[in-house]
This record gives structure tokens, C-alpha cells and sequence, in this order.
């Protein structure tokens, strides 16, 4: 029993950086660009998300810097992409390697060390005192108990919201939407840096919350799980956080099964969260490809009002 | 009086700028490079004069370079020809492992093989495995339609996992005292040298490989359909062309390459399965096939210029420059070559805009 629980609690601390890291994209392919950076951007986010807890001996600091890591690359995806219109996917992949290349040059000679401040639990009274679920829910940092209201208020925004109506507008019909007077443009450059925001900040979650120490290359591809999560998470917020709670549960039981020591090599146990991945989107691609259930009608195409 | 700026459309960019492009976004990326170390406080012109050095500026740099140009050149070759079919192999790094993976398979468990067929049947088998890898991703991509972006990545960290898997377990090394090492490999499956020099012959298969690439693409009947069904799928559907058959066969002789490629810095290089057999390959291979704007032989000297970068970054190591510089510099060159291409495609028109109603006009209204 214990096991299952610590799995559940363990899978909602995994689960919380990369429902952050999808939501953030999740923003920007609903204005229309597509950011195959993720990865690139969590890097960043979590090597000066560390660094700079480690030099000011504050969390909310390097949090803070962290997040402005990951906007300022999405930044350049957002100049070459919407300004420029560069190919969404080229430019993506190579902020990938960008990121993954400027945040091993940055980390060297801190690998091994310890960030000295970090975000602790925060025990809900009362309410962690439930039997069982009490301390699997009620006993986490504050980036997790914040991370449904974050999903919430996209949803609102999205939906509830004239800004979202635009946002979405500029996704779907960005030619229609600029007609009548949308800012398509400012809407894909906020909704792009935003989201490298979000990434930044999950990096900093594994590097000074999670692990507590910088390794290079140390999301090992949760960025492109965070993408991935998006499809399959038919592009709505609440579905891609109960996704992401679903995969961080799938990774957090890959270090449970370890830690019991069932006969299974660990290299092999950690394989599961990327199999586990690619069955789900075989899966939910079979069944969501006719539909195209919630994809951004102009996901991927840089808009051009010369050309409408 | 207003202005208005926009971006118009060219129709055609004169060639010298297409050929400029390329030759300014290296300089730019070379520069943006420097301002990097410079940030980091290093001199950025004494850098380069050790990255010189240390690559073509030495013959003992010129054999280095071109021993890290073969797996750089192969894996270029990998993306650039599942481009051709329209689809992007980022899964070069799991189709190199698992070549190289394979490869040590067959050298550990078929050592006793007389040494002239040891060696091709590693290689075969590496060619075999990476095109496996491959075909995992190409299948749903050509029967579901499923992004084969994401599951070629997926495929790199599962080939990591599993390299590790055998080197710190079944085929770990008893005397590596814990590091990751397999076994060693025999000594008939060490590939020969080029006479004269420390180089290996890897380079001059991969030579091959690409002018045979080329022809097979360029050349060739079956490489005009696969290119029809990779440029215009609609037409490729009139003309009765089967995409997905060809997207799966291309894109596992994408991994074919890529598994080359691994198998020879296997029998070339380490000669025995290590952790950072790949020092990401696979990935500098996508921005290889970028630079070189997927033209096959393109790859070949885009992988020199990335290998030279490469070699010459070990030398600024004991310069204080962190290694991870040449990957940096890599992707800042292809930042460039966007903007660039941009650039040609486009042209700034600033154009005196008349307000509708001239204020003279309105008055008199």
C-alpha cells in the first residue's frame, strides 16, 4: 500500500514540471507556433534557475531568472518565427541544441554541487492529516498545489477571456482574425515567450527542487514528453494536466520500482516513461487523426498578411 | 507624413546571394561564438587561433578532423536523405547507438569468425540495427500519420538506455572497475588505417556513401519518386506512387547510414561499446543537413567545417573554454542561415504612406 502511495506522491512531484513545461506550449501552438525548443528551454531554465539559487541563496530568485532564461530563448524563436517566418520546425530543433549546447557551456564546474536553498513542503493543515491521501496530496511544494490553478486560468483565459478569443483566433484564422483588427503578431511574440517562460520554470523545478543538483542534459527529453502531451492532450489545458500527472506518475514508478528493488535492470525501468509515451500517442493518434480534436487550425504556418 | 514598413515577398533571389548566405552565416555564427566566450571572459581571438590549431593548423589537428568528419558526414547524410521523402530523422543519436550496440554484439558473441568476415558482419549488422530503429518511427509515421520528430527523439533516449543496460550489466567490463565499458572487442575487428597516418578508413566509406546517396537520390529513377512523393505528395498520389512503402524504406536507409556510422566509430575509434560513443552526432547531423540545405553532397562539407569546429574545441579546453563552445557555435551558424534565408526570401519595403484624407481635403469637406 505504501508503495502505490509513495508512487502517487512521488508521480505528482514529476508530473508538476512537465504539466508546466506543456501548458506553456500548449499557449503558443494555440496562438498558431508550434516550439520544438522545449527541451532547449527547460535546459536553461534549469541551469540558471541553479545557479543563481546557488549565488543568492534564494529559491524565488533563481526561479525567477529561471523563467526569464526561458523567455529570452523563446524570444529568439519568436523573432525568427513570427518576425522573420522562419520554418517553425527548423528553428525549433536548433534551439534545442542551442539550449542544450549554452546550458552545458554555462553549467561547467557546477555538476555535483548543491543549490543551497530550495522551495520546501508546505504541509496543509487539516488536510494532510487525512488517512492515506492526506500526505500524498496535502504535502507539497507550492509549484504543485499552484499547478491546477495555473491549468484553470489558462482555461478561463482561453475560453473566458476576449484575449484568448484572440489567441485562439490567431491560431485557427489568423488571416480572419487580423481583418478585424486582432493583433495576430504582439498575440504569437507573447504567447511564444510566455510559454518559454513556463518552460524555464520546469527546468528550475528539476534542477533546484527535484534533483538539487545541475547535471548537463539533465531534463533527458522530458521536454519532448511535454510536447507530446499537448497532442494528446487535445491542445486543453485541464486534459494536459491530467496527462502530465499520468506520465509523472509512470516516471515517479520507475524510481519506486528501483527503490523496492525488483530484479530489473534500472537502465531498463527507465525506459518505461518514453515506451509508455510512444504507446499512448500511437494510440490516441489512431483515434484523434480524422478528427484533429482541438489542433490549432494554423499550427505551424508563419502568417504573412502580405500573402492573405 | 507616415511610414509603413513591411516584409514583401521576393520572386527570385539573385544567385550570389544564395551563395552568400551560407559563407555569411558561418562568419556570423563564428562571430556570435566569440561574443559567447568573451561573455565567459575568454579572448575570443585567441580561441579561434587555438581552434585553428588544434584542427587544420596541425597535421596531427588535419587527422583528427578528419576522423571526427566520418560519423559527422553520415550522420548529415541520414537527415538529409529522409528529407528527401519529406520527413525529419531526429533520431540520428539512437540509430548511431544502436549500430554501434549491434556491432559489439557480433564482436563479442561471433569473435571466433575468421577476421576478414568478422568485420563486415558488424558493420552489416550496425547498417541493419539502425535501420530498425528507424522503421519504428517510419512505420506509424506512413500508416497513422503519427510526427516522426517526436518518436525518432524517443528512440535516442530508449537506444541510451539500452547501451547502458548491456555495458553496466551483461556485457560490462569486469576490469572497467565500474565505468561504462564493454568488454574489449577482438583485434580482427579493428577497421585498418589509411597508410601513412592514425586515420581509419571510416572517411572514405562515408565518402561513398554519400556519392552513392547522391546518385541513388538524384540519379535514379526510384530517387525522382521518392522525391515527388516528399516535395508533392498530391502529385505523387496521382501519379499511382505508393509514399507510404517509400517513406519507410527512405527513412530506414536513413538509419542504415546513421547505424553505419556508429558501428565505424566502434571498429574505428573506441573498439569497445562505451557511454559517449555518440558525442551528439545525431544531433549536429540535423544542423549539418540544415547548413547544407539538404544537398547530399553539401552534408560533406558542412560536416568538415563542423568537424574542424569540434576538434578544435578539445584544444581550447585546456584553455578554460568549456567543450560544449562548438555545439554553440553550431547552432548559432544555423540561427544566421535562417535569418539569412529570410533575408533572400523577403525584401524591407519602406513606403511614404498618404493618409486616405489629406488634411487640406478635409477641411474643405
Amino acid at each position: 500500500m505504501s508503495f502505490w502511495l509513495n508512487s502517487l506522491s512521488v508521480g505528482i512531484v514529476l508530473g508538476t514540471p512537465l504539466a508546466y513545461a506543456a501548458l506553456g506550449e500548449l499557449i503558443a501552438e494555440r496562438a498558431g507556433v508550434m516550439n520544438l525548443g522545449v527541451e532547449g528551454m527547460m535546459l536553461m531554465g534549469a541551469v540558471v534557475g541553479f545557479i543563481v539559487t546557488l549565488g543568492t541563496h534564494n529559491a524565488v530568485a533563481g526561479f525567477a531568472a529561471a523563467i526569464a532564461a526561458g523567455a529570452a530563448l523563446a524570444s529568439v524563436h519568436a523573432v525568427m518565427t513570427v518576425g522573420l517566418r522562419v520554418n517553425q520546425i527548423v528553428m525549433g530543433l536548433t534551439l534545442t541544441i542551442l539550449g542544450a549546447g549554452l546550458s552545458a557551456y554555462i553549467g561547467t564546474g557546477y555538476a555535483g554541487r548543491r543549490p543551497g536553498a530550495g522551495v520546501s513542503a508546505i504541509a496543509i493543515p487539516v488536510l494532510s492529516q487525512i488517512p492515506l491521501l492526506g500526505s500524498v496530496l496535502f504535502n507539497h511544494d507550492v509549484f504543485v498545489y499552484a499547478v491546477p490553478f495555473v491549468a484553470l486560468g489558462i482555461w478561463l483565459l482561453l475560453y473566458r477571456s476576449r484575449f484568448g478569443l484572440w489567441l485562439r483566433a490567431a491560431g485557427e484564422q489568423p488571416g480572419a482574425a487580423d481583418a478585424s483588427g486582432v493583433p495576430v503578431f504582439l498575440i504569437r511574440y507573447l504567447a511564444v515567450i510566455a510559454g518559454g517562460g513556463f518552460a524555464g520554470l520546469a527546468g528550475a523545478y528539476f534542477s533546484v527542487v527535484y534533483t538539487q543538483t545541475w547535471a548537463e542534459g539533465m531534463t533527458s527529453g522530458r521536454g519532448w514528453i511535454a510536447i507530446a502531451l499537448v497532442i494528446f492532450g487535445t491542445w486543453d489545458p485541464i486534459v494536459v494536466l491530467l496527462g502530465a500527472l499520468l506520465f509523472g506518475f509512470v516516471d515517479g514508478l520507475n524510481f519506486q520500482l528501483q527503490s523496492v528493488g525488483v530484479p530489473v535492470s534500472t537502465h531498463l525501468l527507465a525506459m518505461m516513461p518514453y515506451v509508455f509515451t510512444l504507446i499512448v500517442l500511437v494510440f490516441a493518434w489512431t483515434r484523434l487523426r480524422h478528427r484533429r480534436v482541438g489542433m490549432p487550425e494554423a499550427l505551424g504556418v508563419p502568417y504573412e498578411r502580405e500573402a492573405r | 507624413m507616415a511610414f509603413s514598413i513591411r516584409l514583401e515577398r521576393r520572386l527570385n533571389a539573385p544567385m550570389a546571394m544564395r551563395i552568400a548566405v551560407p559563407v555569411a552565416a558561418v562568419a556570423g555564427g563564428l562571430l556570435a561564438g566569440g561574443v559567447v566566450m568573451a561573455l565567459g571572459g575568454h579572448d575570443p581571438i585567441d580561441a579561434y587561433g587555438s581552434i585553428w590549431e588544434g584542427s587544420l593548423g596541425s597535421s596531427d589537428g588535419f587527422q583528427s578532423t578528419l576522423i571526427k568528419a566520418c560519423p559527422l558526414v553520415l550522420t548529415g547524410l541520414a537527415v538529409a536523405t529522409a528529407l528527401r521523402v519529406g520527413l525529419w530523422n531526429i533520431g540520428g543519436e539512437g540509430q548511431l547507438i544502436v549500430g554501434a550496440t549491434a556491432a559489439t554484439g557480433v564482436g563479442l558473441y561471433a569473435a571466433s569468425l575468421p577476421g576478414p568476415l568478422l568485420l563486415p558482419a558488424m558493420i552489416l549488422s550496425g547498417c541493419a540495427a539502425g535501420a530498425v530503429w528507424a522503421a519504428i518511427a517510419a512505420v506509424p509515421r506512413a500508416l497513422i500519420g503519427l510526427n516522426e520528430i517526436i518518436v525518432t527523439l524517443f528512440m535516442n533516449y530508449i537506444a541510451i538506455l539500452l547501451m547502458d543496460h548491456l555495458i553496466f550489466g551483461p556485457w560490462g567490463d569486469p576490469k572497467a572497475f565500474g565505468f561504462a565499458y564493454s568488454r574489449p572487442l577482438p583485434d580482427a575487428a579493428v577497421l585498418p588505417l589509411l597508410p601513412g597516418t592514425y586515420v581509419h578508413v571510416g572517411i572514405v566509406i562515408a565518402l561513398l556513401v554519400a556519392v552513392t546517396a547522391w546518385w541513388l537520390m538524384e540519379r535514379t529513377p526510384w530517387g525522382f519518386s521518392v522525391r515527388v512523393s516528399g516535395g508533392n505528395p498530391r502529385t505523387a498520389e496521382y501519379l499511382g506512387l505508393r509514399i507510404s512503402r517509400r517513406m519507410i524504406i527512405v527513412l530506414a536507409l536513413s538509419g542504415a547510414i546513421a547505424g553505419l556510422a556508429g558501428a565505424i566509430e566502434l571498429t574505428g575509434v573506441t573498439n569497445r561499446l562505451q557511454d559517449g560513443i555518440s558525442v551528439n552526432y545525431g544531433y549536429s547531423g540535423v544542423l549539418i543537413a540544415f547548413l547544407a540545405r539538404g544537398r547530399l553532397l553539401g552534408v560533406v562539407l558542412a560536416a568538415f567545417l563542423f568537424a574542424t569546429l569540434v576538434v578544435g574545441s578539445y584544444a581550447l579546453q585546456t584553455t578554460g573554454v568549456a567543450q560544449p563552445i562548438a555545439t554553440i557555435i553550431q547552432a548559432l551558424i544555423i540561427v544566421f542561415l535562417l535569418a539569412g534565408d529570410a533575408a533572400l526570401a523577403f525584401r524591407l519595403r519602406i513606403t511614404r504612406t498618404r493618409p486616405l484624407l489629406e488634411p487640406a481635403q478635409a477641411g474643405a469637406g
